[in-house]
């Protein structure tokens, strides 16, 4: 079986200042790695702010080409697609953003989203198809049609849209989700659920899900392998539980070390009470 | 304690109201809280969002524009005795004690600190005022401040854009404690970093915070971080305190269904078993439901959580909660 994704020494340089001042920045270098080689599977990018890991989901969205190096989804490559292909790669690669108040136009109501989804990829030419199509996409994120028809964003909670942000994703059919911080915007009660949801996905639908995120708790939690980014580099990789348990490199020590759980009471007052 | 409060908050209730075309429509965001803040400790308020901590901070700190209106209560600084809250007292005398007294750490560093000037600008603005001496003198001043964050003194002739978010923070802390203030609220002051960043700020605050010996109202979802740094911890839920305790004691055995799904869910490294999420969504405040707000979602509702609001009680020292299931027979 091959992997749903593979990335081959991926760089991406953005090129900053003007005609006379310019020079370049190095986003993500040299990556590579393969999502999904032995059926689906959690893979998840961990970094800081500023380690490239929303520019990588980028690249394997197709928003930005890397500058050398190569993405091939299903063993064919990312870049250079036709107009045609490029639709059935919309289709087979969805994304999930990190504020689903952002992601959704305020003025438009939800179920409009998912009709247009079923008719693009979802193949559905009647409304009945359509709304059939996004009703049983609810329906495997716990909501359901009759929920959702009408309503506008803001009378949702975090929680429930972005359930609909992957119901929407799902009506595709697509064979990787890249979620981009996809929790941290939803309230702590909701939180899990959504989490949860992953792993529903991965087992009942074998779905691939590309989870990025700084919370190492929650990576821990669900994802079957991960990378961990530092200043565009990769400098960790393997199965999550792991290296999480037993970090090797020096930054993804500190990173683990930095992570505030209920067990860290007085933290930082045990150090003054010593000093007093 | 028997110490006198530093913020002795009593019965608070702040509502969002709106009159148009003669509907009027309520919003109560802040409905009957009371807690107190004791000196030199860092007082946590947990909640997520549209629990009305900020309302409640906003409240606190004075902080009204309409429609948010202070209903009723007392919100009483120490330092201001003669007045139920900062709302209620005249204009000059607020100016007078807002951030030589009282000062605000807030969620976006980069909103705080004026883009187009310099930081040292930025803290004449802020503190001369209260502070005085020559302008060399408070330079000085600034930057031996400076110094208590890691801060070189060469951040005062940069612009904001030049530092990194963590370094903005961290001025930010440096520019709300400078006049040695009583009390100290933070709003989310590091949920916008990440977690590396995170821990040297928090223990920054702890550090300032103890030789200052200040108050902090320390606001923030993230109970990873109330755990690591706050001393006591109130729970919001939907407008009101559901839940008070010692930080150590409400980790340890917390009592209302909340507060232990809150604690009880949160993954941790090393733990692999299933954590379960609550059914349904936080209530919306127009139309909260009846009785206690929490029902709806509570595994343990009964009928009279249906019709009677419960009221906090003192179950053990310091640890107060209000839920019919665990204070049973004493509501």
């Amino acid at each position: 079986m091959s992997p749903v994704l593979e990335l081959k020494n991926v760089t991406k340089r953005f090129r900053r200042g003007g005609l006379l001042s310019s020079h370049s920045v190095e986003a993500v270098k040299d990556v590579s790695f393969d999502v999904a080689p032995n059926g689906p599977e959690i893979f998840t990018i961990i970094g800081e702010s500023g380690s490239g890991k929303s520019t990588l989901a980028r690249m394997i969205l197709g928003i930005h080409a890397p500058t050398s190096g190569e993405l091939l989804l299903g063993g064919r490559s990312v870049a250079g697609l036709v107009r045609s292909d490029r639709t059935a790669f919309m289709g087979e690669v969805q994304p999930i953003f990190q504020n689903p108040f952002e992601a959704f136009n305020p003025l438009k109501q939800m179920d409009r989203y998912l009709f247009l989804t079923a008719e693009r990829f979802g193949g559905a030419t009647a409304g009945k198809d359509a709304e059939a199509a996004a009703d049983e996409a609810l329906r495997q994120v716990g909501l359901t049609l009759a929920e959702i028809r009408g309503r506008f964003p803001h009378e949702m909670s975090g929680g429930q849209l972005q359930r609909v942000a992957i119901a929407r994703a799902l009506i595709a059919k697509p064979r990787l989700i890249v979620a981009d911080e996809p929790v941290s915007m939803v309230d702590a009660s909701l939180r899990m659920a959504i989490v949860n949801l992953f792993g529903k996905l991965r087992d009942d639908l074998g779905l691939s899900i590309v989870y990025i995120t700084h919370d190492l708790a929650t990576a821990y939690y669900i994802s079957d392998r991960l990378v961990i980014m530092q200043r565009g580099c990769v400098v960790e990789a393997g199965d999550a539980r792991t290296v999480l348990a037993a970090p090797s490199h020096p930054y993804s020590k500190t990173l683990r070390d930095a992570v505030l759980t209920p067990d860290s009471i007085g933290l930082f007052r045990s150090s003054f009470t010593k000093s007093q | 304690m028997s110490q006198t409060p530093v913020l002795h908050v009593d019965n608070l209730q702040a509502h969002f109201r709106s009159r148009y075309f003669g509907v009027n429509r309520e919003v109560r965001a802040v409905d009957g809280i009371t807690f107190d803040v004791f000196p030199n400790e860092i007082y946590g308020l947990a909640g997520e969002s549209s629990s009305g901590k900020t309302t409640l901070i906003k409240t606190i700190a004075g902080l009204l524009k309409p429609p948010l209106e202070m209903v009723g209560g007392v919100a009483r600084f120490s330092f201001l005795p003669g007045y139920d809250a900062l709302a209620r007292a005249p204009a000059d005398e607020v100016l007078a004690i807002r951030w030589s007294k009282l000062s605000y750490i807030m969620q976006g560093s980069m909103n705080v600190l004026n883009p187009l000037r310099r930081v040292g600008n930025s803290f004449e603005d802020f503190a001369w005022r209260h502070l005085g001496g020559s302008r060399a003198d408070f330079a000085a001043h600034a930057a031996r401040h400076l110094a208590r964050v890691d801060l070189d003194a060469t951040v005062l002739r940069a612009y904001p854009h030049e530092l990194s978010g963590g370094m903005r923070q961290r001025v930010t802390i440096a520019l709300a404690t400078i006049c040695k203030p009583e009390f100290i609220i933070a709003d989310e002051p590091t949920t916008a970093l990440d977690v590396v960043v995170q821990k040297n700020v928090l223990g920054m605050i702890r550090q300032i915070q103890q030789e200052m010996g200040s108050s902090v109202l320390f606001v923030t979802h993230d109970m990873g971080v109330h755990a690591a740094l706050t001393d006591r911890l109130g729970i919001m839920y939907a407008g009101r305190l559901v839940e008070e305790a010692p930080t150590a004691r409400l980790f340890a055995m917390p009592l209302h269904p909340y507060s232990q799904h809150l604690i009880g869910s949160l993954p941790r490294i090393g733990q692999t078993g299933p954590r379960k999420s609550l059914e349904g969504a936080p209530p919306s405040l127009a139309n909260p439901p009846p009785g206690c707000r929490f029902h709806p979602r509570c595994p343990l509702a009964m009928d009279i959580c249906r019709i009677t609001v419960p009221a906090m009680v003192t179950q053990a020292p310091g640890h107060r909660v209000a839920c019919h299931a665990v204070n049973g027979g004493t509501a």
